[in-house]
């Protein structure tokens, strides 16, 4: 019986179908979680280029980003404003999407009302090497971003008065990331001024 | 039976050491090891994998079909593997963003197969678990050695803390790929030496995957 | 998006090169070291591997455009993957036994190790995480095949020639075979100049 052509089948039916089941309901057990999970990083990566506490519990990060943001529909794009008491805008967090080294990168761009000054980046997304290009995620890298005039063309070495910083040996993620900032602000901001500016 | 135990974690441990004795499961042993909080992770979830497949391959010995057991064996090791990213993801959101596409690549990790083939489909349940589970632990050992000297040496930290008393110029190459090469293989022959007594003719092409 | 953004023979180049799957990813490891000790028989794993690796591409790529990302099968994609790979080389087998039996004998015993080569199912996986189209995906699996093989023909031909050398103790086998690949991982620094993948 064991080894003929119909057992095989049975049991390689039998064994699929026991492990999809096992693995599908494992899935719909943690789906809910891993939502909010993605819901969670996405808010406090909002936050974070706000310049707001993204560190706190996922109360305190949802109940915050419930009080002071808001979305909007400009030029195209689901754009977060960060709002003072008064209801006035302090910043605006762009959405982007960009080729990375090894694939899509996507994350937020914190940029003034004015459009003239980046309140933060942050990436949401990316597949870059654990270790190397990853490393656009830490700290270091992400906050030389805070402040940073938009005056012309972003680049790496002194530029102006501020200094960027590419990581060391992943040249290839460091631009990456300048390109699609850079493609970013020439179409999507300024799409984005002609919108405020109506 | 505790002796049986204590063989089992000495053999794939150190004397039969899947990475350096066996030239197992490299792939991965390279990739993640430039920082070693990663490859702690990642050796975490192979020691899991290994030693669940191992159980299971072994509860269902006497049932699969000599013919398609391989592919049963890559099932059985992909849904485990598919498991822990739901997991990882579920729990712990932060690591699997570090790991990305690695996770994935535990799969094709050759021990897992390996211990399946030579160990889980002869023998009963709780031995195989444990093999596999030391072979796991034998193959976190070895890959937190290599991304030690090379986070030690490319980052100038030690698990991401900064290590501020010794400073140094940073060697970029430890961050690269090659550094990897040179360093598993001087591992490789640096342990060879010390079993050569053992057994001094081994032959090149006496080697097998 | 990223998909369309690349000139697809630019991809085929640097999979060959910049990205090889071996000397700069790190995949399919196991036979590379394993079966690389005589220069014929690794060419004939390296034509095989570039032959399994294009057609469970195509085939991988329709099935996750038509079957998985229709079905919400996501989660399940590791699985079903992993089980292409394994009904191809196992046709291949069949057909090779048939039809070249010659080189069936050489590697009839490594054919099952494509299965677990992680070069293939990393193929697959980077082609869905950068998110390539149909044409890039062919050219993609073609190029990280060749380069396979032309890492595995390299170093096997470097061992044949070291065969009659004398090595320090313990460092024949597998320790000099790491440092050789290491110095050829160095070696294909030297080409990243001149083809990038962003």
């Amino acid at each position: 019986m064991k080894g003929g052509p119909v057992y095989t089948v049975i049991f390689m039916l039998v064994i699929s179908a026991v492990f999809t089941l096992v693995l599908s309901l494992a899935n719909a057990y943690y789906l809910p979680r891993i939502e909010e999970n993605e819901l969670l990083d996405d808010r406090r990566a909002v936050l974070y280029v706000f310049e707001l506490d993204a560190e706190g519990g996922p109360e305190e990060v949802l109940e915050l980003f419930e009080n002071a943001v808001v979305s909007e529909m400009l030029a195209d794009m689901e754009i977060y404003a960060h709002l003072d008491e008064d209801e006035q805008v302090l910043a605006y967090a762009v959405p982007f999407t960009g080729a990375g080294l090894w694939g899509t990168m996507r994350g937020y761009l914190g940029i003034t009302p004015e459009l003239d000054r980046i309140t933060g980046l942050v990436f949401t997304e990316h597949n870059e090497t654990p270790g190397l290009g990853a490393r656009i995620d830490e700290r270091e890298y992400l906050e030389q971003f805070r402040g940073l005039e938009i005056t012309g063309e972003l680049a790496y070495g002194p530029a102006g008065d501020d200094r960027l910083d590419a990581i060391t040996g992943a040249t290839s993620t460091s631009n990456a990331v300048l390109r699609i900032l850079n493609n970013l602000i020439d179409r999507k901001i300024a799409e984005l001024e002609v919108v405020l500016d109506d | 039976m505790t002796e049986r135990i204590r063989q089992v974690i000495s053999r794939n441990i150190w004397k039969e050491n899947q990475v350096l004795r066996q030239i197992l499961g490299i792939c991965s042993a390279l990739a993640v090891t430039n920082l070693m909080t990663n490859s702690l992770v990642m050796g975490v979830g192979l020691t899991f994998v290994t030693a669940f497949s191992s159980l299971t391959i072994s509860l269902l010995r006497n049932l699969i079909p000599h013919r398609i057991r391989m592919i049963v064996q890559t099932l059985i090791i992909a849904s485990y593997v598919i498991f822990v990213d739901i997991f990882i993801k579920a729990n712990m959101p932060e690591i699997s963003k570090s790991l990305g596409p690695y996770v994935a690549l535990i799969i094709t990790n050759c021990i897992i197969m390996g211990r399946a083939e030579a160990y889980a489909q002869k023998n009963p349940p709780i031995p195989s678990m444990l093999d596999g589970f030391f072979a796991g632990v034998g193959y976190t050992i070895v890959l937190l050695i290599i991304a030690f000297f090379r986070e030690f040496l490319g980052f100038g930290t030690i698990f991401g803390y900064d290590i501020s008393f010794a400073s140094f110029e940073l060697w970029t190459i430890m961050v690269m790929p090659p550094a990897a090469f040179f360093l598993i293989g001087t591992l490789i022959w640096i342990t060879s030496n010390i079993f050569a007594p053992k057994n001094t003719k081994k032959s090149e092409t006496g080697r097998k995957g | 998006m990223f998909g369309n953004g690349i000139n697809p023979f630019v991809i085929f180049f640097a999979s060959i090169l910049t990205s090889n799957m071996i000397l700069s990813n790190f995949l399919g490891m196991c036979s590379y070291i394993s079966i690389s000790s005589e220069y014929k028989t690794a060419s004939g794993l390296g034509k095989s591997v570039t032959l399994v690796m294009v057609i469970t591409n195509m085939i991988n790529y329709l099935v996750y455009k038509f079957l998985i990302v229709p079905l919400g099968l996501e989660y399940l994609r590791y699985i079903i993957f992993i089980m292409v790979i394994a009904a191809t080389v196992q046709v291949m087998e069949l057909a090779m036994d048939r039809f070249l039996p010659d080189l069936h004998v050489k590697l009839g015993i490594f054919l099952p190790l494509i299965t677990v080569n992680c070069a293939i199912l990393g193929t697959t996986l980077f082609i869905i995480i950068r998110d390539y189209d149909f044409l890039q995906s062919v050219l993609f699996g073609l190029g990280s095949g060749l380069g396979w093989w032309l890492a595995i023909s390299a170093l096997a031909a470097i061992r044949e020639k070291m065969a009659k050398n004398k090595l320090p103790k313990g460092l024949a086998g597998p320790g000099i075979t790491f440092i050789i690949t290491g110095i050829m991982a160095l070696a294909f620094i030297g080409f990243s100049g001149i083809f990038t993948i962003t």
